[in-house]
């Protein structure tokens, strides 16, 4: 099989094939999760749920980023607020607004965006890759993070690190030829979607969860979630 | 000893609420750093979302085929006995389930209400700590935790007559206000049952006591037993509810207050005919509210005056602004505020039951250090509490490390100020 052949593969039946079993995948875990049932709180508010669910998100989402509600513990693991917070920048600047990737959400979803110049989104994936490489060895030092490490933990890793990697060499046309990376770039993004829905990386999808539960909680008290 | 109880109740804690917030984590690490059990001992397993690790892997083997998977592969061990045990020390040992690790949380889990989930495992397992098992029996034997019986409270509600001239207004149908005292203040703080007397009957409450609710101490709520949770809570709604009073009063009790109002609600599968309120909200609200007058600046006496932000008052309890305004009209510019305040507010150290664990004194101890830091940072000598219990351990803290700094409470200074 010749690299063409192999790119056609990786971006046309397999890609599909990941994609399917990744949208399947996070319904079905959407759909086990909440049909674990919820109960009703009977507990009479003392402050408002709604206003707090709002200022959660704003806070976990937003305002987060430039003011963490407990200064003190991020100022204390410093690389997984700044790394963590860039990298999730890297990505929604890469994959969003990066003009390679709008293309590809327009072939799939009909519509496409303004994209940011290539230098700039350029330089926010190195950013990210640095992040990452910062995340991963934080991870292996930190006692609290190292605790916290399994096979999963590592390979959510790598399976993040592997489309960001090969895309970056891929522009840069770096150490192989540009079919081959554009191979192995398609290649590890069907190997990440696959994972993601057997993986904590579709924390994505969990966080508007426990963001709501969290706005609800401290809502209904009249704290400041 | 069998892992089944507590498999039972994990699964039957399992729904959305607790399931979502699992599959949230992304075991970034970052809730140890606000843990005051971490922080003061750096051991990493004391880090919050580690505590609830046995509720993650019971959930994931029993609900997610990535566990089952897990297990089948043996990339992980399914839970045993063992498990339980080590961290009945890690969960009960160092833990006050203050709540703090929740607001340090990129993702927002409520950390502490899942590790209150692992504690109820642990206990269902019979692998509680003794100290809070023979608590608990005593509790269930004679109405409270610590000794004090049916005989003792009522020497104590019999000498309020001695002491203010009124007698203890027992069992009053109709009254306005049910108060629940804690135990610790029948052994402890037996002025609060006079200071309070003095306040509620100024401000005109038509206010009772009842031997059938006369601790909000609820050692289900803290070693985590449901049916002893609800039969103890059951006994002040029941009284409450025969009485037919408007309003439940819990005078210093942090735990006790949560779990009659946001506990009982769920427990009981109704909502409370009556509202529930704290002395921390009430006081100065009668003062706001001009119902009672006290003296501005009356502890404006050369002392320097601060706030400790009880874990189930102030952030588990919403109760902040209003100590604050008390304290602000009571002592003017000599109240100052700590570092950590408010929904951040660092616990004492002695939350949770913690103080019933002998084995857990160091940690215990090691906590209250960083609160000492911030109580010696703002250059305080008398610190202000809401919570009986956060008040012997304010005490014991400032003991242990040889330091002249004074505890009060919020009855206290308003009884006193009152004018
Ligand atoms: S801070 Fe939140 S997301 Fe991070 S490890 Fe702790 S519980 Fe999990
Ligand atoms: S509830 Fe408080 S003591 Fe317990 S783990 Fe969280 S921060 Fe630590």
């Amino acid at each position: 099989m010749n690299t063409q052949t192999m790119l056609e593969l990786a971006r046309g039946p397999i890609f599909y094939g990941a994609l399917l079993f990744f949208i399947a995948g996070m319904l079905y875990r959407l759909v086990t999760v909440i049909s674990l049932g919820w109960n009703k709180d009977l507990a009479k508010p003392r402050g408002d749920k709604a206003t707090g669910v709002v200022k959660s998100f704003l806070r976990g989402g937003i305002i987060f980023p430039f003011f963490p509600r407990e200064k003190a513990a991020y100022a204390r693991n410093p690389i997984v607020y700044i790394a963590g917070g860039l990298f999730h920048l890297s990505l929604f600047i890469v994959v969003i607004l990066g003009a390679a990737h709008m293309l590809v959400w327009k072939s799939l979803i009909g519509f496409g965006w303004p994209t940011l110049p290539l230098p700039i989104v350029d330089w926010m994936a190195a950013v990210g890759i640095i992040a990452m490489v910062a995340l991963i060895v934080n991870r292996m030092v930190h006692p609290v993070m190292k605790l916290l490490t399994g096979v999963a933990e590592v390979l959510n890793w790598l399976f993040v690190f592997l489309p960001m990697i090969t895309g970056y060499m891929m522009t840069h046309h770096m150490f192989l030829p540009y079919e081959n990376l554009f191979v192995l770039h398609m290649m590890s993004i069907n190997v990440l979607l696959v994972w993601i829905p057997l993986s904590r990386i579709s924390h994505f999808m969990f966080y508007f969860f426990s963001r709501t539960i969290h706005g609800v909680e401290w809502g209904k008290r009249n704290a400041m979630p | 000893m069998s892992i089944e109880p507590t498999m039972n109740l994990f699964v039957k804690k399992t729904g959305g609420w607790v399931a979502s917030q699992l599959e949230a984590c992304t075991r970034c690490g970052m809730c140890a750093e606000a843990c005051p059990y971490y922080l003061a001992t750096g051991k990493a397993e004391y880090a919050p979302i580690w505590k609830v690790e046995p509720l993650r892997r019971a959930y994931e083997q029993r609900f997610t085929l990535i566990g089952k998977l897990k297990v089948a592969l043996g990339v992980e061990k399914a839970l045993t006995d063992a498990d339980l045990k080590a961290w009945s020390k890690v969960d009960f040992e160092a833990c006050s389930v203050c709540g703090k690790c929740s607001g340090a949380c990129p993702m927002g889990i409520e950390i502490s209400s899942l590790i209150a989930t692992v504690r109820a495992g642990i206990t269902a397992a019979g692998l509680a700590p003794a100290g809070l098992v023979e608590k608990t029996e005593m509790q269930m034997k004679c109405g409270s935790p610590n000794g004090m019986c049916e005989d003792e409270y009522i020497k104590w509600f019999d000498s309020l007559e001695e002491k203010t001239g009124v007698k203890a207004p027992l069992d009053v149908k109709g009254a306005d206000m049910l108060v629940v005292y804690t135990s610790l203040e029948i052994k402890d703080k037996r002025h609060n049952l006079y200071d309070l007397a003095k306040i509620l009957n100024a401000a005109g409450i038509k206010w009772t006591i009842s031997m059938d609710a006369r601790d909000a101490f609820n050692m289900g709520s803290i070693i985590g037993n449901p049916k002893v949770q609800k039969e103890l809570a059951g006994k002040i709604l029941n009284t409450a509810k025969k009485l037919g009073v408007k309003q439940i009063l819990v005078t210093e009790c942090g735990h006790g207050f949560t779990t009659l109002r946001d506990a009982v609600p769920n427990v009981f599968g109704e909502e409370l005919p009556f509202f529930v309120t704290h002395i921390a909200e009430l006081l100065p609200n009668l003062i706001k509210e001009g119902k009672i007058k006290v003296k501005e600046g009356y502890f404006k006496n050369g002392h320097t005056y601060t706030f400790h932000d009880s874990c189930k008052i102030q952030r588990q309890g919403g109760i902040m602004d209003e100590p604050r305004y008390a304290l602000k009209l009571l002592a003017g510019d000599t109240f100052k505020e700590m570092d950590s305040i408010r929904e951040n507010g660092l616990c004492c150290g002695g939350g949770g039951g913690i103080r019933s664990i002998p084995e857990a004194n160091e940690n215990r101890l090691a906590a209250f250090k960083l609160k000492l830091a911030e109580v010696e940072k703002v250059g305080a000598d008398v610190v202000v509490s809401t919570c009986d219990n956060c008040q012997l351990q304010l005490k014991d803290g400032f003991k242990h490390y040889n330091k002249a700094v004074e505890v009060k409470g919020l009855i206290e200074m308003v009884a006193e100020a009152m004018i």
